[in-house]
């Protein structure tokens, strides 16, 4: 009886999606003609203009009586934020043995971020177990753990963990206690002691808030003083199917993304089948013994084709954010 | 009625006279200048601490922790050694149930100062998660306030009716809230059969109820991954190290108040004595604990667990480490172990050495845990790798701890330290037994 | 036939406009633009054409955001204007067509696309043609001797016949990119290829999704038939998002906690107001 609830409801789901994508994307073609016919209208009144119909047959309609269209919202699929996509599980794949310390991952997620703190969501470490064994570059993002530390300890539900495996913050509940960063062992969170001066973008971030995103699924867009933020796994993209940017950053492909259910992770070149690719290249997770289960797989840096050292240049050890003058 | 009239005249709250208003007006300024400092900190936001993203809980919290050790003191000056028949703590147990008070109210206020967004308190009760140690500490700590309250009150009333005749004609309008607070308490049967049965309520609750508080502030550490947190010690050595805090301050205290109101009749050498075997014992006990903690880690040598122990006993901390260790432990237990060291004045000085090393002890227990987290500490600025509170936070604790003392001189003032009534019953039936002995 | 004089004429004027700004300003070096167009024919769905502008500025490729672009239909010497796109921030656009019937071949039945830049202040206006024929692939999910294949045929649709030797590539439809199941697969004499599905792809319900695509023909530009075979692993939701469990929100609080907690709380809560009473009691009496 469950089962065919859930499966009426994700073909619901499924189709409901596929509507409103269809919707959206010829909303915005006709908008789009419409939008520039109008600008038109202005100067030309009583001339025929040639548009195309949905259907695609071509019609001649008075300039005078082309309006401007509303982007169609997204509100229409009855999406909760704090739900998440069903049917999906994310997964991230880092491969050390690219990894070069080219850090344009970092600079991706703090521009499209707007990090401007000191402190970066995703940070390369210069990692080397012992002396014996060799050093290498180890990018770590949230983890996104299945039994995530963090959101445990929360004590509003400011923090929470997604049907689709992402753990989000809510910076309008947050109070800023900071109990969710002293528990999460891999320091990934952040915290904003003082106003992020994002600038003049805040205010239009401000206002997007109110029509069209959701904070929660726009991370740090803007941030708030006195609440955590963290790498979120770009909801934002994910949800229109657009990688993160950390993944399509990286010039060495280092960064794999994709849904577990599905078995398939990519880098925007290579799409591989994530089961195969961890038991082939040995992945496993960090600090997996403390049994957080966090969703993000390394493959060891073996048969490195380039040295270590090279991405020493790259390396500042007391600093990870581009600060603009 | 003979023997309060006596009592009375001793131990009747008196005006404060020019140290008593120098000191009232010293913690009033330290209070307000906190206050700014704080207003500061709300508008600026926490960058003006030296906290960072490492080094996430700093003296607010570790004072917060003081402050909840603290209070144990009710719990067990007034409770244990009750129900454990200690009957010499009669004239100090008011003055361990108003240190009790006025730590865990500050204790509430304390933690509302380290909150990123102070405006957003009611969250806690909207969408609170009974998943979070947070919440539990949210539940217990009210409880603890009203019961301590309700501890300090109970027994007053008798003292409270005493002081409204005594201050008839002295103080009118202070005779009347006497008056009011005393219940209309006439000593009749019924009303003291009520009280009596409620104490003995009040005293058998607290304990458990002290010692969930003291358990559930371990777990706010202990239910977390960190080196040096992550330990199943921790509820049982919050508990010891809550009992050597509380009786530590307790001493400290009862010295000054002794000597200010001149109450050598009521508070002798031989209650210094007592309180001084008391104080070794917790202190032994914590001792105890704290080689559990701190020396048997090393033999297994867990890379983590060695990094966070050589920090304390030879780096970084070592200097800070042994002060609390030597200074706030063992220099105690030794002299406290000599009956010249149960003197007043020594142990006035061994009870301030605890205080102060509890209250290290705390930031020892916070700060170095979180700076070395299991990954390194890299692509953040050099300061980022210590911590030292910023002139904010030093001077918003000075505040805290300024209230702190703000709320026990005003009790103080206002309050016979000594309860009177009792105090009466107890010599009664001493001379009654010496009359039926003969 | 007036109207796309009086559009030549407007886009005459405007070049010369800028042509004279561009004059009058100092240094105007108008960097080349180049456009990308890619057209998809999806079965049974949309047409569409993915477009990119970039340019080398500095010596370095960039794409140009926010550009419009005007997109052609060029019927033997008639330019059509199907209409306009304006590029995203990565400088990519799509421009969909319900289907093909919405534009006109020409004499030789083959598809002529312009998609031209008018060139701006900073770039100069540049056009890129692509022509395609109409192009057919017919898919299906067989089954044969108890193993699943796909069978796909492709078809020339102006002649009607089975196009030979072409190499179609099948893939299984998934979030960011496909996954490649097997490439290469050469149209036989029948303009047909017989791909067995592996084992052990997982897809929602059980059903996957299995496009055969011909990918950037010269002749055919890329065709795209979407078929379901319904011989995937079906999906096991392991979220724990419906439990109860320490990490779940308030509403799913685990037992224990929601028992245990508030019957202490409520317990001792109970005593206090007990205690207050009693203290009322002793102001009455």
């Amino acid at each position: 009886m469950k089962n065919s609830n859930k499966s009426s409801r994700r073909k619901f789901l499924n189709n409901g999606l596929k509507l409103g994508l269809i919707t959206t994307i010829s909303g915005i073609g006709l908008s789009k003609i419409a939008a520039k016919l109008s600008a038109q209208t202005a100067n030309d009144s009583n001339t025929k203009m040639e548009l195309m119909t949905m259907d695609g047959t071509l019609i001649q309609v008075d300039s005078s009586e082309v309006i401007e269209v509303a982007h169609s919202k997204n509100e229409d699929r009855k999406y909760n934020v704090r739900e998440g996509m069903p049917n999906r599980k994310f997964v991230m794949v880092i491969d050390l043995a690219k990894c070069k310390n080219a850090l344009k991952c970092q600079s991706a997620c703090n521009k499209h971020h707007y990090i401007t703190g000191e402190h970066a969501w995703l940070k390369v470490y210069k990692m080397q177990e012992s002396e014996d064994t060799a050093p290498y570059w180890m990018p770590t993002t949230c983890m996104h753990c299945d039994h995530p530390a963090c959101v445990t300890v929360c004590p509003v539900d400011a923090t929470f963990k997604r049907r689709d495996g992402l753990v989000l913050i809510d910076n309008e509940r947050c109070i800023g206690c900071r109990f969710c960063m002293a528990a999460c062992p891999y320091s990934t969170r952040v915290f904003n002691w003082e106003e992020p001066n994002q600038g003049e973008i805040t205010m239009n971030m401000q206002m997007k808030h109110q029509t069209e995103n959701n904070s929660v699924e726009f991370a740090g867009m803007p941030s708030i003083k006195g609440t955590v933020d963290k790498c979120d796994f770009c909801p934002h993209s994910i949800k229109e199917n657009i990688l993160p940017h950390c993944v399509t950053a990286c010039p060495n492909g280092v960064f794999y993304f994709g849904d577990k259910y599905e078995d398939t992770v990519t880098n925007g070149e290579e799409t591989l089948r994530l089961s195969k690719l961890l038991i082939d290249k040995d992945g496993y997770r960090l600090m997996e013994s403390l049994g957080t289960r966090p969703s993000v797989y390394y493959l060891p840096p073996v048969n490195r084709l380039v040295d270590f050292n090279e991405g020493l240049d790259n390396y500042t050890d007391f600093k990870s954010v581009e600060k603009s003058e | 009625m003979k023997k309060t009239d006596s009592l009375l005249l001793d131990l009747a709250p008196q005006k404060f006279g020019r140290i008593g208003i120098i000191w009232t007006w010293t913690l009033i300024i330290i209070s307000l200048i906190g206050i700014v400092a704080y207003i500061d900190q709300v508008i600026k936001g926490q960058v003006v601490t030296n906290m960072n993203d490492y080094a996430l809980w700093g003296i607010y919290i570790s004072n917060f922790v003081f402050f909840v050790a603290t209070s144990f003191v009710g719990t067990v000056t007034v409770a244990i050694l009750r129900l454990t028949n200690n009957s010499w703590r009669t004239p100090i147990v008011r003055i361990a149930e108003i240190i009790s008070v006025a730590a865990i109210i500050m204790a509430g206020i304390t933690i509302m100062i380290d909150m990123g967004r102070p405006d957003r308190l009611l969250n806690l009760f909207i969408h609170g998660r009974l998943q979070s140690p947070i919440i539990w500490d949210v539940i217990i700590i009210p409880i603890y306030i009203v019961i301590s309250l309700l501890l300090l009150y109970f027994p007053l009333l008798p003292d409270f009716a005493l002081l409204k005749l005594f201050f008839e004609k002295k103080n009118p309008k202070l005779s009347k809230w006497y008056g009011k607070l005393s219940l209309n308490w006439t000593g009749s049967l019924a009303q003291k059969t009520i009280q009596a049965k409620s104490i003995q309520l009040i005293a058998v609750l607290i304990i458990p109820v002290g010692f969930m508080l003291q358990t559930i502030d371990a777990w706010l550490f202990s239910t977390l991954f960190r080196v040096g947190w992550d330990s199943t010690n921790m509820g049982a050595y919050f508990i010891s190290g809550a009992s050597v805090a509380g009786v530590g301050a307790l001493v400290t205290v009862v010295y000054v108040l002794q000597k200010v109101y001149k109450l050598e009749d009521y508070i002798t050498d031989y209650h210094f004595d007592k309180l001084g075997k008391f104080l070794v014992l917790m202190c032994l006990i914590y001792l105890y604990f704290n080689l559990n903690e701190y020396l048997i880690p090393q033999l297994t040598s867990k890379k983590e667990a060695t990094t966070h122990i050589n920090v304390l006993l030879t780096g970084q901390f070592a200097p800070l480490f042994w002060f609390v260790i030597i200074g706030g432990l063992i220099v105690p237990v030794i002299v406290l172990l000599f009956k010249q060291g149960r003197k007043p004045l020594p142990m006035f000085i061994i009870g301030l050495l605890v205080v102060l090393g509890s209250w290290w002890k705390r930031y020892l227990i916070v700060t170095p845990t979180l700076l070395h987290p299991f990954l390194p500490i890299q692509g953040v600025p050099e300061s980022w790798h210590h911590y030292f509170p910023s002139l904010h936070e030093w001077l918003i604790t000075a505040a805290t701890l300024a209230m702190a003392l703000l709320i026990i001189t005003a009790l103080v003032r206002y309050l016979p330290i000594i309860p009177i009534q009792r105090t009466a019953d107890e010599q009664e039936e001493l001379e009654l037994n010496k009359n039926t002995a003969k | 036939m007036r109207n796309p004089l009086i559009k030549h004429y407007i886009l005459l004027i405007v070049l010369s406009l800028f042509l004279g700004s561009s004059s009058f300003a100092q240094k105007a070096k108008k960097n080349k633009v180049r456009l990308k167009a890619n057209y998809v024919k999806v079965m049974n769905s949309e047409v569409y054409f993915d477009l990119q502008a970039t340019a080398k500025v500095n010596g370095e490729n960039i794409t140009i955001p926010n550009v419009e672009l005007v997109i052609y239909n060029v019927v033997d010497d008639e330019q059509i204007e199907l209409g306009k796109a304006t590029t995203n921030m990565g400088g990519k656009s799509r421009f969909t067509l319900k289907d093909l019937k919405s534009i006109k071949p020409d004499s030789t039945n083959t598809y002529n696309i312009e998609i031209s830049f008018e060139g701006n202040e900073n770039f100069s206006r540049t056009s890129k043609s692509i022509s395609f024929k109409n192009a057919s692939i017919e898919a299906t999910f067989v089954k044969i001797d108890s193993i699943n294949y796909i069978s796909a045929t492709l078809i020339n649709k102006l002649t009607d016949s089975v196009v030979i030797g072409q190499s179609l590539t099948l893939q299984v439809q998934r979030l960011f990119k496909p996954l490649l199941l097997k490439e290469f697969n050469e149209t036989d004499e029948n303009g047909s290829i017989l791909v067995p599905i592996p084992d052990g792809i997982p897809g929602v319900d059980g059903n996957i999704t299995i496009e055969v695509v011909l990918n950037d023909s010269a002749e055919f530009g890329t065709v795209k038939a979407i078929v379901n075979a319904p011989v995937g692993i079906p999906i096991v939701d392991e979220s724990t998002f419906d439990e109860r469990t320490m990490w779940s929100p308030r509403s799913k609080t685990p037992f224990f906690l929601l028992i245990l907690p508030n019957l202490l709380t409520l317990g001792i809560w109970g005593f206090i107001i007990y205690l207050i009473n009693n203290l009322f009691k002793i102001n009455k009496s």
